[in-house]
């Protein structure tokens, strides 16, 4: 799906970064959304967890993305530390649709905060907004005839059947906004379906990302980024873009 | 939220016989719960009651050595083997366990013959229901052999009285392969079927059809099928060579046997290894894997359980209803409602019947696969089979099956293929990131269904084909056995990959590697190879040869003891994450660390161990339904009983531990107490009233009580008594706060205590009456007013003042209250543990609680012999010491008492336990101080030096009883009575007469006294002086306690 595993070629940032959520709110969708461009109506639910990789290019800096998707469902959440250790990077995502997947989202956002990689750059999605949004969807009709199911699932398009869109919606913007402040994450609105707002969080975690860093310990030979930045753990989080771009052309011309 | 999970604790290895059962896919407790009407040989069955025990108990089950050899045909060999009697199954296997064995219901056997051939052979032939007749000779003694076939028959016969051999016809029916032999054979050979044995005769009048299907005359058109009949199945049938793999099968089904009489001969299994055609796969699905017989004895189950529980939901259902649409989605069943709902139903039905795993994700792929091959019901069963059985612990809460897996693979990994497990050290790539979804989807989504489809074909029938060694014991390991295979599988694939995985350097590219390979295994093995058989082997072929053929070291055997290796790892290291979890999860630590709330979590998780909470019941979601999102998360809470367990783990006043030294050993016995003050502070902490506790609250209601001061101390006690919060407490509550102070006194040593308790209780009522509001101008001197007792009577401020008049109570309230409450590890051992890691298992088989137990009294019986045998209580508090005695702000201590303490002080210690597992009950009883401590005169452990105190003068004029009290009940102290010492004190319990001597002895041997016990028996007050001398002296003050008494 992806560009292959070819990261030695070329001059790449690698970074690690895992999806993690309540079970259907859409993770795996918006990663397809991401790598290729896609959308499934109806996605298999995620197993484990599955892997793939994107390139992003941000000014003159290649990062390729190494994209941990994991399962969903609360009986897999003991398998989520395997998937998370070592990322530079995590997006935690919910369902606008569904309140009780934001509190999952926060639990997530907790545990990242106290067991990942401490330098770890958190952002919370709120998908399927297509769902609450009535000019995103209402061009897509759907062959299927279950609402309830479809509706908790990742796949939008009943939104014209049930008539009043916005009363789909159970997370007011402001309330997940406002928690994502407090927790010091970056916030964004998705769909998945439409693609509106995905591409966004990779390039805004792109910025925050301490590039230089891991690209410093990679170059003096230190194997894995993760392990690295997360040795330099001191550093605060957030790298200016700007900053980033002066340092990484001397870091780019070797 | 959290739940706390103790069941992976309760793992036990299978027995020999459970093994047995699994190998053969035997129905669990088929003949355990299954109501046998039917009788044995001596018992007509005329009275039912007794026939049903007597029938099972005689249903023995027996092995014995047998050799196999097809009667008719005579095409195949003899195989040697064991022959097995597992009522209601007679079952096979030949000695490497993997050439030719069966599992078959003994109600499709219609005749058993002994043969009357040469001398010297026993040998038994059995005519089959589908007309084949195997001969099995019995190659054990004659006794031997006569004792089976004496058991077979009566067997057979319960089978018979069960009614069993009717219900075989129309569920035969029910499978493809007899339409397929009936459509290939000829009409002759039909009747001839049918015709075969008259001993079944009675099949023929089954009219019934327990299936429920419609009993149509072409009865052979009714065989259960699945999705892809509709459909279509997935792949070419042209490609796959349906038609002629389809005439093999019938050839062989012929000859050996179908469904629930099929034999597994060599060929069967070379069959299976090419793949099966797609109209037979469900049914020898249901047929290796054993699923068969479940429905076999289940008719009506699965339709059963959907309309008991129809309209419900949960958790389950809905997580079900999320996936639906997203299993196999590209299958085109899965796009219409015909087989949405089928899943639906399927997936339902199990997680009704299984509450405990309820629905997983992966069940849903692993589900709709079958349910291209099977009818819903044949489905429900495989796939109880395959989670209950084949994956055990695959798809449970904690997936505890999975991770073990996980780890014993790679631990093969490393032996097997060293080069690539070190390769993986080394760059830091974890296998199971790729492998995990291998296992828990059998591969369905990860490789081309075709090929997904034919491994799965192999995992129900290659275990023992490919692993089962000759001259394997019985002692083999069937749980694993279809893991086997799998895990070879999987080795292989790493093994034909191993050149490119040298080179990868991450996760990221192993996962790439594997999913290019898998998308390949179309291609063929060998592209450039002149010679065009070579290039004609496909990749999965290559895979399928090297699993099998390089992988034959990895045996049943290596696995079990793999896991028996690592189970506990996994066990604990699934605990500690749930640990943490429930600790992460924790709205607030209140004033604790974090090892603290850990050391609770533990001290919680050892209660539910002993005492499990009852089942999950949830109040209507009416009741539920709050605005803290949180809250509707499923959460552990304990009852009542747990809580107990649990606040003995953390309360000494909550517990009773008596010392027991029998001149052997000194161990500890810890009894849980139970008392009306436990199940107060249970409810004053159930703050949210839900009759349980969760680990929050009691997180929250430990820190209402450990880290007060004195004030605070003394309000928690006032409102953990006053029951309708009202900020007063009625004289009822008085009373019960009295007992309460009793309960947790009731193990110190010394009467000091219950001399508190009591003055508390004549203060309480003086000062209670005096404080209450008189009548406009009535004189204040004049009798109280009359109050009910359940009235409002005494407020904070009052008892406050009560307390304070008491040295002892202060002391109590101000340190000793709180510091009962210790968070100390929990002993590993003392966890009930059933882990079978090496040590685990024997720790266990050698310190099981019984066995303790045996040894205890053993130990005890000859400690008593010998007159060592002493019980000591360990006290709640037991800092008392001879410092903080109060120097009584009694007034009341005459002189004359004075002697009486100095006579009793030197009771023997051993007074205590004999008597005092009494005194809260007898003292609860009382309603007054008076009473309640005359009850209870005995004086208990205390030392010379505890004689005479200068008294202090009172603050409080004690009341007339209270004063009663005093002189029957002088203070003894006990300065002698620190931890260390406790377990010194060795006297004899059973005597009764020895406070007599003891006095006697005091009085003849007063000389005795050391300096510093003397200068303490002369009321000196320089205690820190005292206490040094007394330190130094040390040795002489023991002896004195432990002298014997004079007899």
């Amino acid at each position: 799906m992806a560009d292959a595993a070819s990261g030695s070629t070329e001059r790449s940032v690698q970074v690690k970064l895992v999806l993690l959520g309540e079970a259907a709110v859409g993770k795996s969708s918006i990663v397809l959304r991401f790598v290729s461009n896609e959308f499934q109506p109806n996605k298999e639910p995620t197993i484990g967890a599955a892997f793939l990789t994107q390139k992003c290019r941000l000014e003159d800096r290649v990062l390729r993305y190494e994209i941990w998707d994991t399962a969903g469902q609360e009986r897999f959440h003991s398998l989520a530390p395997m998937y998370y250790r070592n990322a530079q990077a995590a997006v935690v995502v919910y369902d606008v649709t569904k309140a009780s997947s934001l509190e999952k989202a926060k639990t997530w956002v907790k545990e990242l905060q106290r067991q990942a990689n401490p330098n770890i750059v958190i952002a919370l999605a709120g998908n399927k907004i297509d769902l609450v949004t009535p000019s995103a969807s209402s061009a897509s009709p759907s062959p299927e005839s279950e609402d309830e199911a479809d509706d908790a699932t990742a796949t939008p398009g009943e939104t014209t059947a049930s008539g009043e869109p916005e009363s789909l919606r159970q997370v007011p913007r402001e309330e997940a906004e406002a928690y994502a402040q407090e927790a010091g994450l970056l916030f964004f609105e998705t769909s998945a379906k439409t693609g509106e707002g995905v591409v966004e969080i990779f390039t805004e975690i792109a910025k925050k990302i301490p590039i230089d860093q891991i690209l410093a310990s990679s170059r003096g030979g230190a194997g894995r980024p993760g392990a690295a930045s997360g040795r330099q753990g001191a550093q605060e989080g957030g790298v200016n873009l700007e900053e980033n771009n002066t340092k990484s052309k001397d870091a780019c011309s070797c | 939220m959290s739940t706390i999970s103790t069941h992976l604790r309760n793992f036990k290895e299978p027995t020999k016989e459970q093994l047995t059962q699994l190998f053969f896919a035997l129905p669990p407790s088929v003949n355990g719960v299954s109501s046998a009407s039917g009788s044995g040989h001596n018992n007509t069955g005329n009275s039912e009651k007794s026939a049903v025990g007597a029938a099972e108990a005689e249903l023995e089950k027996m092995e014995i050595n047998a050799v196999l050899s097809l009667g008719v045909q005579g095409e195949e060999d003899s195989y040697a083997g064991k022959l097995y009697l597992y009522p209601p199954y007679l079952a096979f296997a030949s000695l490497d366990r993997k050439s030719v064995r069966f599992t078959l219901p003994l109600c499709t056997i219609r005749r058993v013959e002994r043969l009357n051939a040469r001398a010297g052979i026993y040998a038994l032939s059995l005519s089959l229901w589908h007309g084949m007749k195997i001969v099995v000779q019995l190659t054990s003694l004659r006794p031997t052999a006569d004792l089976f076939c004496s058991l077979l028959r009566d067997a057979l016969k319960v089978e018979l009285q069960k009614g069993k051999m009717k219900a075989v016809k129309p569920f035969v029916k029910t499978c493809y392969s007899e339409l397929l032999v009936a459509n290939a054979t000829a009409p002759g050979n039909t009747e001839e079927k049918d015709g075969g044995g008259g001993g079944g005769g009675s099949s023929k009048s089954a009219a019934a059809t327990d299936d429920g299907g419609p009993s149509s005359p072409a009865a052979d058109s009714m065989y259960l099928g699945g999705l892809g009949l509709k459909f279509k199945f997935p792949g070419d049938p042209k490609k796959l060579r349906e038609a002629s793999k389809t005439k093999l099968w019938t050839n062989y089904l012929r000859t050996h046997g179908r469904n629930l009489t099929l034999l597994r001969y060599p060929q069967c299994t070379r069959l299976i290894q090419v793949g099966l055609p797609n109209r037979l796969r469900g049914e020898m699905w249901e047929t290796l894997s054993g699923s068969l017989y479940l429905r076999f004895e289940n008719p009506g189950f699965y339709e059963k359980i959907l309309a008991e529980n129809e309209g419900r939901t949960n958790t389950s259902t809905e997580e079900i209803e999320k996936d639906l649409h997203r299993s196999l989605p590209e299958y085109s069943a899965y796009q219409s409602e015909e087989g949405i709902s089928a899943l639906r139903r399927v997936l339902q039905a199990y997680s009704f019947k299984n509450p405990e795993t309820g629905y997983c994700q992966a069940m849903n792929i692993l589900a709709a696969a079958i349910l291209i091959y099977m009818s819903e019901e044949q489905a429900f069963w495989l796939l109880e089979v395959v989670c209950d059985r084949l994956l055990p612990g695959y798809y449970s809460p904690s997936m505890h099956g999975t991770l073990l897996d996980q780890r014993v693979f790679e631990s093969l990994v490393q032996r097997c293929l060293p080069i690539i497990h070190d390769h993986f050290q080394e760059v830091d790539v974890q296998l199971s990131v790729a492998s995990l979804p291998w296992f828990l989807s059998l591969f369905i989504n990860s490789m081309p269904m075709v090929f997904a489809f034919r491994i799965i074909d192999c995992f129900f029938c290659m275990g023992p084909k490919v692993l089962f060694q000759v001259g394997w014991q019985i002692g083999f390991v069937g749980v694993q056995r279809m893991i086997v295979p799998r895990l070879i599988l999987f080795t292989a694939i790493l093994k034909i990959n191993g050149e490119k995985l040298l080179q990868i350097q991450d996760d990221g590219q192993f996962i790439h590697l594997m999913r290019e390979y898998f998308a390949s295994l179309g291609d063929s093995a060998h592209p450039n190879s002149s010679d065009p058989r070579a290039r004609a082997i496909t990749r999965f072929q290559e895979l399928l040869l090297v699993s099998f053929r390089e992988f034959a070291v990895i045996t049943d055997e290596t696995i079990q003891s793999e896991r028996r290796k690592y189970r506990s790892e996994i066990v604990h290291s699934i605990e500690s994450f749930s640990k943490r979890a429930a600790i992460r999860n924790l709205r607030t630590f209140e004033r604790f660390t974090k090892d603290q709330v850990g050391l609770i979590y533990d001290a919680l998780f050892k209660a539910i161990c002993i005492e499990p909470p009852p089942a999950v019941s949830l109040p209507p979601p009416s009741l539920l339904t709050t605005k803290d999102q949180a809250e509707e998360r499923p959460e552990t809470r304990i009852g009542l009983r747990t809580f107990r367990v649990f606040l003995s783990e953390i309360c000494t006043w909550a517990r009773t531990e008596k010392i027991v030294s029998n001149g052997f050993q000194q161990r500890i016995d810890r009894e849980v107490a139970e008392h009306e003050l436990i199940d107060r502070l249970f409810y004053f902490w159930d703050t949210s009233y839900r009759g349980a506790l969760s680990f929050q609250d009691l997180v929250s209601g430990l820190d209402g009580v450990m880290f007060n001061d004195l004030m605070e101390n003394i309000e928690w006690f006032f409102n953990l008594h006053d029951k309708n919060k009202d900020g007063y407490l009625t004289k009822d509550e008085v009373l019960t706060l009295s007992e309460s102070l009793l309960f947790i006194f009731r193990h110190e040593i010394g009467d000091a205590y219950l001399g508190a308790v009591s003055r508390f209780m004549s203060n309480a009522f003086e000062y209670g009456d005096a404080l209450l509001p008189r009548p406009e101008g009535a004189d204040p001197d004049s009798e109280p007013p009359t109050i009910e007792h359940n009235q409002p009577y005494m407020n904070l401020a009052t008892f406050r003042m009560v307390v304070l008049a008491d040295e002892i109570l202060e002391s109590f309230f101000e340190t000793d209250f709180s510091s009962t409450f210790r968070l100390e590890p929990v002993p590993i051992q003392d966890i009930p543990n059933t882990n079978t890691g090496l040590l685990g298992g024997l720790w266990h088989n050698i310190a099981s609680d019984d066995n303790r137990k045996i040894f205890n009294r053993f130990t005890d019986e000859i400690g008593k012999t010998i007159g060592k045998h002493q019980v000591y209580t360990r006290p709640a508090i037991g800092k008392y010491t001879a410092l903080e005695e109060p120097k009584a702000r009694e007034s009341l201590l005459t002189p004359t008492m004075r002697r009486t303490a100095s006579k009793s002080s030197l009771t023997s210690p051993s007074e205590t336990p004999a008597n005092d597992p009494s005194l809260p009950t007898t003292s609860t009883s009382s309603s007054s101080g008076s009473t309640l401590s005359a009850d209870k005169s005995e004086p208990t452990v205390s030392s010379a030096t505890s004689a005479e105190f200068s008294p202090m003068p009172s603050m409080f004029h004690a009341a007339a009883n209270a004063a009663a009290l005093m002189e029957r009940t002088p203070f003894a102290i006990d300065d002698a009575k620190d931890d260390d010492d406790e377990s010194d004190i060795e006297t004899d319990v059973e005597d009764d007469g020895v406070m007599d001597e003891v006095d006697a002895f005091l009085e003849a041997h007063d000389s005795g006294l050391t300096e510093a016990e003397r200068e303490l028996a002369q009321g000196t007050s320089s205690s820190t002086a005292v206490w040094s001398s007394l330190s130094a002296h040390g040795c002489e003050r023991i002896d004195l306690i432990n002298a014997e008494p004079v007899k």
